[in-house]
């Protein structure tokens, strides 16, 4: 799958602002993501979801320069072509009740302008990724919440992304689906740029080489979780090392 | 163990264990890539045919995913049309029983709420996961409300031949209808709730025609030809309102398109 020339196998953010009226979602934001799965941490209202919604392109930034696998969304011919090699499961993700999960999920395949040829195929696969084969002819109303947030994550990896963009997507999961999914999130990001917001501490120790984490719409902590748990204590808040570095990195940017 | 004949069908390939670890064994023993093989014979299993209409939209518009974004229209489903069709047919009987064209006074609020209802994020529950294909949803909507405002003069012109013995052939209600809908349109955009497009779109159209009654003592009057270059104005007005919504200009929240 290709990608737009220098800089492709990246995501990279320079001073990016989001405001609604008076609030900042996102307070001069810079960023640089490379391959390999980006663990997006932080409270609610850290801005978590605003950032994941600027990258999918759904909404524009207030402020600042965008530059996704090389293409510039704010370019309409790029952002097209960007959008062909994005995958995004967003937090509130609806669903059409009388859609089966094929249907739902091929509906976005050919939205994403894949191959007309592979998108059957491909669709087929993505369900299978997700374990959902024996759904595959069920209705979207019959299923549990678990089972449509699987349905959700087979529409973001059905193109096989480059860019895959994935806000609370472990919400739902039991334990079990829950492990499989973070195994999926190492495979793809062995080859391409995952980035995912999530509340579980471990879900980015199992999953992450890297991590990120918000508060306030501001980028506070950037580095590896071998690196967030170094900067936690004995005596900070968390039932794991990587709590307890989460906690210590939270209380210092509020100080 | 099951001793039954396997016959050599996917639906029972798909699902039969015995011929699932057979064919996992041949092709071990050939070399074969067996996901990629399932996942050719859960294709096959599992994915509806494609219709007829959405075969021919997938010719006109040269877009598989345009073509499936448009047969999925709510207010194309055949409720929808089956709906419609009843008001207008009701409209052809009172207008050939009382000579008022009620079927063209009921045409542009018929039009107004297909088109509201076509698409949006009141719509789409998964609208927020629209905005981030490679098709647009700007371009969704275009294709939609054109599709749905097709419909509706097709039930326009059926109105006006099946009512012609009553009001003459006309089609004077052509320009009306293209207002009101493009008003619904318009407002449902900027609300982003089609049941206020179809309520604004309403109350104004009765208005007009309240007015019309009022002055001329023919509520018919309204889809006269006199009124023509209003309802042009409008449409344009609206049409404009809707693209600039739908562009992403009018505030950061909005969609990139």
């Amino acid at each position: 799958m290709g990608v737009n020339g220098n800089g492709a196998r990246r995501v990279t953010i320079e001073g990016l602002w989001q405001r609604f009226g008076k609030q900042e979602a996102l307070a001069g934001i810079d960023l640089d993501v490379g391959r390999g799965v980006f663990g997006l941490l932080g409270p609610n209202g850290a801005g978590k979801t605003t950032l994941l919604r600027t990258l999918a392109t759904t909404i524009e930034p207030t402020e600042g320069a965008l530059r996704l696998l090389g293409f510039d969304p704010h370019n309409p011919r790029e952002r097209r072509e960007l959008r062909r090699h994005l995958g995004y499961l967003p937090q509130a993700l609806g669903f059409y009740p009388n859609f089966t999960v094929f249907e739902f999920v091929e509906y976005f395949a050919l939205l994403k302008e894949m191959p007309v040829d592979s998108v059957r195929p491909a669709v087929a696969s993505a369900i299978e990724r997700v374990g959902l084969g024996e759904q595959a002819t069920k209705k979207l109303k019959t299923l549990s919440g678990g089972m449509l947030r699987r349905v959700g994550i087979a529409q973001a990896i059905v193109n096989d992304p480059d860019l895959l963009l994935l806000d609370e997507p472990t919400a739902g999961l039991d334990p079990e689906q829950r492990v499989s999914f973070r195994a999926m999130l190492r495979e793809h990001g062995s080859h391409a740029i995952v980035i995912v917001s999530t509340h579980l501490i471990e879900d980015v120790a199992a999953a992450c080489n890297d991590v990120g984490l918000l508060e306030a719409g501001k980028l506070v902590f950037r580095g590896t979780p071998a690196e967030l748990i170094d900067r936690g204590g004995g005596d900070d808040a968390g039932d794991s090392p990587l709590e307890r570095g989460y906690t210590r990195v939270l209380q210092e940017a509020r100080a | 163990m099951n001793t039954a004949p396997h016959p050599d069908d996917p639906k029972h390939i798909a699902s039969c264990l015995i011929c699932q670890a057979n064919a996992r064994q041949e092709a071990g023993e050939l070399g074969i890539n067996l996901y990629r093989v399932w996942s050719g014979i859960a294709a096959d299993v599992w994915s509806p045919e494609v219709g007829r209409l959405e075969s021919w939209s997938r010719k006109l518009l040269r877009s598989p995913g345009l073509a499936r974004a448009l047969v999925t229209t709510p207010s194309l489903f055949l409720s929808w049309i089956g709906a419609s069709a009843f008001v207008v047919l009701i409209g052809i009987i009172a207008t050939r029983s009382s000579g008022t064209p009620w079927a063209h006074i009921l045409a542009p609020i018929v039009a107004a709420a297909g088109i509201a209802y076509a698409y949006g994020p009141a719509i789409d529950p998964a609208f927020e996961l629209s905005r981030s294909m490679a098709i647009s949803d700007r371009m969704i909507l275009i294709v939609r409300a054109l599709a749905v405002f097709g419909l509706n003069t097709a039930f326009g012109m059926v109105a006006s031949l099946l009512a012609s013995a009553a009001t003459g052939l006309t089609l004077s209600w052509l320009a009306p209808m293209t207002a009101v809908a493009a008003l619904a349109l318009a407002v449902a955009s900027i609300t982003q709730s089609p049941a206020i497009g179809v309520t604004v779109a309403i109350a104004v159209w009765s208005v007009v025609v309240l007015i019309s009654q009022a002055s001329t003592g023919d509520a018919g009057s309204a889809i006269g030809a006199a009124l023509v270059p209003v309802y042009l104005v409008a449409t344009i007005c609206c049409a404009a309102i809707v693209l600039y919504v739908t562009s992403g200009r009018q505030e950061k929240r909005t969609t990139w398109g």
